[in-house]
């Protein structure tokens, strides 16, 4: 028996389903933003000292190596038990793609800065530069400029892996997707609606990140 | 040679990465407006030497004293002892992302804290002077070799620094660029600049330079004036050492 496709339930649908897409583009933003900013302290904790070097190690392992879906289930349901707190599910679902995206931005942001020759710090240091100077002026413009490609190509990620908040309640596009096929008991054509969506979406971006690649491409 | 005229000396100075012991106990003084120049085989330490006596690397044993302050010393606040001493790569290390001129004006910028005016009013005299006024908003990526380098002088002298160490600066030039960049060095001697110079440009050391110090692993085996050392030097190893030079320039 051939399986009789009916669209309507995504066309009908379409608009509860777009509207899930601000909770998709706001849930990105905000664990980039979030993220950017924290992999970057990490990275610098990671090649400061000895004993700040290991706990940022400690935090880039733990974080890169749980599976995203346990640590927003952890973070959903652990974390308010043993913080006495309770988060909004948006507040769960950022939280854990911030750790997760930081510890991957932290080994992003240590690969560009190591990837500076120690010829720019000796000539820095050597016009009466501070470490600090040093670091705000001469390495870190040009470490984050060699890696925005690679900056792009995790958020893409990013983009995409929201799509997990949808097991906690975070009213993203993916969460309307399994309501509008439970509802219209039409999951084939839903889902393959949504999927279509993603792709229209991300695919740009995936074209801006290749544009990127080729406007910053390294050269020494 | 009164104590006043003194402006760099460095004593009893080591230096070991460690098992390899590069520096063994050097003694150096320069007066002020004196031109020294340091010869000697690669890997006799003469880099490391001038790496310690701006900090950039830490002297294992030692002292160096800059207008008689030990920079050595525990106390010694480093970015401002720098700030005094200019120092020039053998690969020139300018600031890729930054102009020729924001390359001269960062120091005066960012250390002085001078006003971008006034810093960029300073970085535009020194590229004039070593005959670059037409390269000011240009990228090092764009500038020859030679170029690269004289940027990388007026960077230095921005500082307005006593004293100015040239890590074998023409070594990584193609031939046809060394002169421009000796003609600089050459016209800042003039000008009464105190220099420590690591070259193998014997020529340059003969004209210029008002002494003449040689290494070979990490010991000064010989000192004195530029037509003494060349033209008769004492030891067994600078005479090799003068001779294999003459070798590779007929090559």
């Amino acid at each position: 028996m051939a399986y009789e496709w009916d669209w309507s339930a995504l066309w009908d649908n379409l608009a509860f389903l777009l509207d899930g897409l601000s909770l998709t583009v706001l849930a990105s933003v905000v664990s980039m933003a979030a993220a950017l900013v924290l992999g970057l302290l990490v990275a610098l904790a990671r090649l400061s000292g000895r004993w700040l070097g290991a706990a940022a190690q400690v935090y880039i392992e733990l974080f890169r190596n749980v599976p995203l879906l346990v640590l927003v289930l952890w973070v959903f349901t652990v974390l308010p038990l043993l913080g006495g707190f309770t988060l909004s599910p948006l507040m769960s679902g950022t939280l854990p793609l911030t750790l997760k995206i930081s510890a991957f931005l932290a080994e992003i942001f240590r690969a560009g800065i190591t990837s500076i020759a120690t010829g720019q710090t000796h000539a820095a240091l050597a016009i009466g530069m501070t470490r600090t100077q040093v670091l705000k002026r001469i390495v870190l413009p040009q470490a984050i400029r060699r890696v925005i490609p690679a900056l792009g190509s995790m958020w893409v990620s990013l983009f995409k892996d929201t799509s997990i908040l949808s097991v906690i309640g975070v009213g993203e596009l993916m969460y309307q997707g399994r309501i509008v096929a439970t509802d219209t008991y039409r999951p084939l054509e839903v889902f393959t609606g949504v999927a279509v969506i993603y792709y229209l979406l991300a695919y740009p971006q995936a074209l801006g990140v290749n544009w990127l690649f080729a406007k910053f491409q390294v050269q020494e | 040679m009164t104590v006043d005229d003194v402006l760099l000396r460095a004593v009893g100075l080591h230096k070991h990465y460690g098992a390899l012991h590069v520096l063994r106990g050097i003694d150096l003084t320069v007066r002020r407006g004196e031109v020294v120049v340091v010869i000697g085989p690669s890997g006799s330490g003469k880099s490391s030497l001038l790496r310690c006596l701006n900090r950039l690397e830490d002297p294992s044993a030692g002292h160096i004293y800059i207008d008689g302050i030990d920079i050595v010393a525990r106390s010694a606040n480093l970015p401002l002892v720098r700030r005094n001493i200019g120092m020039v790569f053998q690969h020139f290390n300018l600031f890729p992302h930054m102009t020729a001129l924001g390359n001269v004006a960062e120091g005066p910028r960012t250390v002085l804290r001078m006003s971008r005016a006034a810093a960029e009013q300073r970085a535009l005299d020194l590229l004039q002077k070593v005959g670059l006024g037409d390269k000011v908003n240009v990228r090092p990526a764009q500038l020859s070799g030679g170029q690269q380098q004289r940027v990388a002088i007026a960077r230095a002298l921005a500082m307005q620094p006593e004293i100015m160490l040239f890590d074998e600066v023409t070594s990584a030039l193609d031939p046809e660029l060394v002169a421009g960049v000796l003609a600089v060095m050459r016209r800042l001697a003039e000008e009464g600049m105190t220099m420590v110079v690591v070259t193998h440009e014997m020529e340059f050391a003969r004209q210029v330079g008002d002494r003449i110090v040689v290494f070979e692993n990490g010991v000064i085996i010989e000192e004195g004036k530029p037509s003494e050392v060349l033209r008769n030097p004492r030891h067994a190893s600078t005479q090799r050492f003068l001779r294999s030079l003459l070798k590779e320039d007929r090559a």
